[in-house]
């Protein structure tokens, strides 16, 4: 090769900046994509690192173990060890014990105790009290501070004294927010918070008293990471149940698992769609310079050395696209948080993130080139003989010689796959999700050539062989769509592509975002009622139907409070492998249950007297190797049942009512003592006068006001909700822009062809028409197309990466087909209109 | 010595529907140094033939040979070689890159030959004022007159001193008076620097300066005048 780098480094940029404007509208498209790709990623980083915060909040540290034991010494000797690595620990003891008010002659209640040390706890969020003061001062050896649900039992007000065991503790304050209420070991019930000195000296901590230990830890910089560090917790405490805040809460967990997943997607999406505008916009521009390549080769340049020119150009544009594409993002990164702000009173702190940014023009550059790879190669194919004869006759070649010529583009389109797979894959951090898209972006290509090679064909055949008679002007429309030079079945495929596509953006975005909304409710139980008797049940019932602010019935859980005796007649032994605490039952299969082996127990196992049948939760038998197929034996109130395990299940929607591992079939847990757990909804502000009723008429009943830490949950998802509906509505614009601009780009081929008709008596009216039902035509099929490819890969989007469900949406298909139908119009005649004024003997005299 | 040879040169287009014969057998010789004017109607043929001496296209059946090169069977890239060394053409439209300057224009071939930016620069703009237009240089094509822009295309062509130029109705978008002196210029070039002229053309009076006439018809040469021995003096 003659051609040095610089040279055609010289050349390229000659040629763009003289095409400045025309290359805008390229640049634009790599900038969408770009800027789509960092400002979602930038974004999903900032917001990621918010939600673990969030997370991190909910667990009041970066990792918990929990375990029921007191730690030996060994143990405490390896969390110093761990402590002096960077991983600071503090101790929170959970336990249950009576409490009683010196200041009144009141019943006593069983309160839930924690203790804790005010000068760690907690590593993250903030507990508020009322009167607000620091937690240090408010924990003395002599002092406590109460939830407002104990104080109320006790009849009892800030300022009076509870006496706990052996120690009379002063109330000085009461709990306004307790950052990691939800992830409390025993049942959050009325809760008492206490130093450890003022524990010590309650007398309640003896050898074999039943206390729940969990300790928090914090990862200070030099820490290792934190799987290394929960593997060293695991070694220390191999009795403890480890989790570290990525695990904080199932609504955080998955929503921001899902929310991840799907935003890498679309910001893959968005590129792609870009991408596939610079693709179209390279492939018209290197028409429009098809003269100037001939000229080039016939002065000696051969095609290696022109492909070097234009190659060069690609990289100056994509670069150009990509750093405009990084403002654009930042932008997005910028405006967000004010959103943030807006709707959810959250101070939230976004960084730029200079990795997000390089990555998102690296791959701008790298897919830009991708997609410009074909209309490149097939620079190899632009005859010199062209400018001798611009209406040469085209030999129709043998399909061996078309398969030989086909080798080059098969391989481009094979490396432009594989490239986009690899890219999903990484963006995604996952091999699955990038073969699940370069597959479904295969499968769309070629379904998308077949139908457009078929429709053409169809016309033609239709047009040629027809008796009816057709207005000429939509003849002629029909007609251009095959006639040698259109492009209509790469536009077909490339806006095809860009509906399926933008589609799947919003048909995804609208079942994740359902889900995900799902999960949190707006209607979900923010009051619990604890300890409710089979007799109370329809009473309760009724003074809830009648109360005040109450959002929706309620519902009661049955509960058995039972030990796990034997499996398969053999004892559990160690610690580890016991099972003690409260089973339930359920009639059929509920919706929010997901079988995950065996299966569930039909209406025969419904029936009076049927044999006590199983389903346990999947996490459990797996700790307690239980399989179908096997004979529990369990222990409730004194009696022994055995019961054969027929499925093992997960809970598929997030549940605010208690659960429970063991499930049984109603039969299973007749004549046993059970209570219930109900759960309601009741209006925040009113949730104060509900609990007084309540207690008044069923003292025994516990009721727990869960109403702030659930808001913190519902706040989560509805910010996972916002961003996913807010850069979806991004990436669907840029996508619509630059499907608008596909069209756009083939205006430079109507110049010539507005100019003849004008030239043989054709009228503006005549010209818009006939172009019009080209656009149109176009539109429909694309739009059809990418409404039906957009639908079937929706579905697996959801089904196989997201793990959600999928509802096919009609309206959403139908409402594509005609709004890109008129997309396509528009988008033709704000491009071309200019056309319609062009004076013929301009563009004859230049022929 | 022939500089250029062809031998029963034939070019049919099939189109799948139609059989196109733009050539039917054409034996062709040039010696070195002669200016040949191949005339014919509309669809003679004769466009299509300089294009295959060019190497701008390849025949159907039948071998070429210029200065020295069978050009017959070889690819588009060595062709493309063969057509920046030996080769330099004039198109009837002038064919100038409309991005680029007259000088960057005069300046294409040279760069895309490999040869140094700064020597190239001062040749190409040598070259703009022997065709009268050393005040053009920074003009791009769409600033410039018709007949301009065939200088510059002429210039152009001269860049990397070919032993051939083709023209190919280098006139036919000229009025008569630039026509003339496009005429003029190929013709002085082509005797200063030796070079042999094979110009295309339904224009009988360019023809009166050239030392032999071919003329075509439906893809055959029906005449050949030789009007002045190849290499004889010149007035």
């Amino acid at each position: 090769m003659n051609l040095s780098l610089r040279t055609a480094a010289r050349i390229a940029w000659r040629e763009t900046r003289s095409s400045m404007v025309k290359f805008l509208f390229v640049v634009l498209a790599v900038a969408a994509g770009v800027g789509a790709l960092s400002g979602v990623r930038g974004f999903s980083e900032s917001f990621h690192g918010m939600l673990t915060a969030e997370a991190r909040t909910v667990m009041a540290g970066d990792l918990l173990a929990r375990q029921f034991v007191m730690p030996s010494a060994q143990q405490t000797a390896a969390l110093d060890a761990l402590a002096a690595r960077g991983v600071d620990y503090t101790w929170v003891t959970e336990t249950v014990s009576m409490a009683a008010s010196k200041s009144n002659d009141g019943t006593p209640v069983l309160a839930a105790l924690k203790v804790v040390d005010p000068s760690k706890y907690p590593y993250y969020g903030e507990m508020k009290l009322n009167p607000p003061m620091p937690l240090a001062s408010a924990l003395t050896p002599d002092t406590a501070v109460a939830g407002d649900d104990l104080l109320m039992r006790l009849n009892a007000k800030v300022g009076d004294t509870v006496r706990v065991g052996e120690k009379d503790l002063h109330i000085v304050a009461t709990i306004a927010q307790e950052p990691d209420r939800m992830s409390a070991s025993l049942n959050i019930g009325l809760r008492l918070m206490m130093s450890r000195e003022a524990f010590a000296s309650t007398g309640l901590m003896q050898i074999g008293s039943r206390a729940a230990e969990r300790y928090l830890f914090k990862l200070e910089p030099n820490a290792p990471p934190v799987d290394e560090v929960r593997r060293s917790i695991r070694r220390a405490l191999p009795e403890a149940m480890v989790t570290d805040f990525r695990q904080s809460h199932p609504i955080i967990t998955e929503g921001l698992d899902q929310a991840t997943t799907y935003l890498s997607l679309i910001s893959l999406i968005a590129l792609i769609v870009g991408a596939i505008g610079v693709g179209m916009a390279m492939h018209a521009h290197l028409q429009q310079k098809m003269d100037h390549i001939a000229v080039m080769k016939s002065l000696g340049a051969t095609s290696k050395e022109i492909i070097r020119i234009y190659t060069i150009q690609t990289l100056m544009l994509g670069v150009m696209g990509g750093l405009a594409g990084v403002a654009v993002g930042r932008g997005v990164e910028e405006v967000f948080p004010l959103l943030i702000k807006k709707y959810f009173s959250l101070n939230a702190t976004m960084g730029w993130h200079v990795t997000a940014a390089v990555q998102g023009i690296g791959i701008g550059v790298l897919t830009t080139l991708l997609f410009t790879l074909p209309p490149l190669l097939a620079i190899r194919k632009i005859r010199p003989a062209l400018i001798l004869r611009r209406d040469m006759p085209e030999a129709k070649l043998s399909w061996k010689r078309r398969l030989t010529d086909a080798r080059s583009a098969l391989a481009a389109g094979g490396a432009i796959l594989i490239g986009i797979g690899a890219i999903a894959a990484w963006l995604a951090g996952s091999a699955r999700v990038g073969g699940y898209f370069a597959g479904g972006l295969t499968t769309s290509l070629i379904a998308l050539a077949c139908v457009a090679w078929l429709l053409l064909r169809l016309v033609r055949s239709f047009l040629e062989g027809t008796r009816w008679r057709i207005p000429s002007l939509m003849r002629q429309g029909l007609a251009n769509l095959y006639r040698q030079g259109n492009q209509a079945q790469a536009i077909l495929v490339a806006l095809g592509l860009g509906v399926m596509f933008t589609l799947t953006v919003y048909m995804v975005q609208d079942s994740l975002v359902a889900q995900i909304i799902e999960t949190a409710p707006p209607d979900a139980p923010n009051v619990f009622l604890v300890g409710v008797t089979q007799a109370q049940v329809g009473a309760l019932k009724e003074l809830i139907a009648h109360q005040q602010g109450v959002l929706g019935a309620p519902t009661f859980v049955p509960r058995v409070a039972s030990r796990l005796v034997s499996v398969n007649g053999e004892v559990p032994v160690g610690p580890r492998f016991r099972y003690a605490g409260n089973v339930m039952w359920e009639g059929e299969k509920p919706d929010y249950v997901r079988v995950v082996e065996g299966a569930w127990w039909n209406s025969s196992a419904l029936q009076k007297g049927a044999a006590p049948v199983v389903s346990v939760g999947v996490e459990t038998a797996k700790r307690l190797k239980i399989h179908p197929g096997d004979t529990i034996e369990m222990e409730a109130s004194g009696k022994r049942f055995q019961a054969r395990v027929v499925a093992l299940h997960e809970w598929e929607q997030r549940r605010f009512m208690p659960t429970s591992s063991f499930v049984f079939n109603p039969p299973g847990l007749a004549d046993l003592p059970v209570s219930f757990d109900g759960g309601v909804r009741v209006e925040p502000s009113l949730v104060a006068a509900f609990q007084r009723a309540a207690f008044e008429k069923f003292p025994t009943v516990t009721v727990v006001n869960i109403a702030d830490a659930l808001q913190i949950a519902q706040q989560v998802v509805d910010q996972i909700a916002l961003v996913i509906r807010f850069l979806s509505g991004f990436a669907i614009l840029a996508g619509a822009i630059i499907l608008a601009a596909s069209i756009a780009g083939t205006r430079f081929r109507r110049v010539r062809e507005v100019v003849i008709l004008k030239t043989l008596g054709g009228t503006k009216r005549h010209i818009v028409r006939i172009f019009s039902v080209e656009f149109l035509t176009l539109g429909v099929v694309a739009g059809l197309m990418g409404g039906i490819l957009a639908t079937l890969f929706s579905g697996i989007v959801l089904r196989r990466l997201l793990n959600a469900q999928f509802q096919f949406d009609p309206k959403a298909a139908l409402s594509a087909i005609v709004l890109t139908a008129l997309l396509a119009n528009a988008s033709g005649w704000l491009a071309s209109f200019r056309i319609l004024r062009q004076k013929p003997l301009e563009v004859l005299r230049e022929e | 010595m022939a500089i250029i040879e062809a031998r029963a040169l034939t070019k049919i287009i099939d189109t799948g529907t139609h059989r196109v014969e733009i050539l039917r057998g054409v034996d062709f010789e040039v010696p070195a140094g002669q200016f040949v004017a191949i005339m014919g109607a509309s669809g003679s043929g004769k466009s299509t033939l300089l294009g295959l001496l060019a190497g701008l296209d390849t025949p159907t059946s039948g071998s070429i040979v210029v200065d020295g090169t069978d050009i017959t069977g070889l690819s588009e890239d060595k062709l493309a070689v063969v057509r920046g060394r030996k080769i330099g053409f004039v198109f009837q439209s002038y064919q100038l890159i409309p991005t680029l300057t007259a000088e960057e224009n005069v300046l294409l071939p040279h760069e895309l030959s490999g040869g140094n930016i700064a020597a190239g620069t001062a040749k190409a703009r040598e070259l703009l004022d022997s065709v009268g237009l050393s005040d053009r240089m920074d003009h791009y094509p769409v600033q410039l007159s018709g007949g301009e822009q065939q200088r510059v295309a002429l210039a152009r062509a001269f860049m990397v001193k070919p032993p051939i130029l083709m023209a190919d109705e280098p006139t036919g978008n000229l009025d008569s008076v630039n026509g003339g002196h496009v005429l003029e210029l190929l013709i002085a070039l082509n005797r200063r620097e030796g070079t042999t002229l094979v110009l295309v053309t339904h224009d009988r009076s360019l023809t009166e300066r050239a030392d032999r006439i071919v003329t075509l018809r439906d893809g055959k040469i029906i005449a050949d005048e030789i009007r002045e021995p190849a290499g004889a003096a010149r007035p």
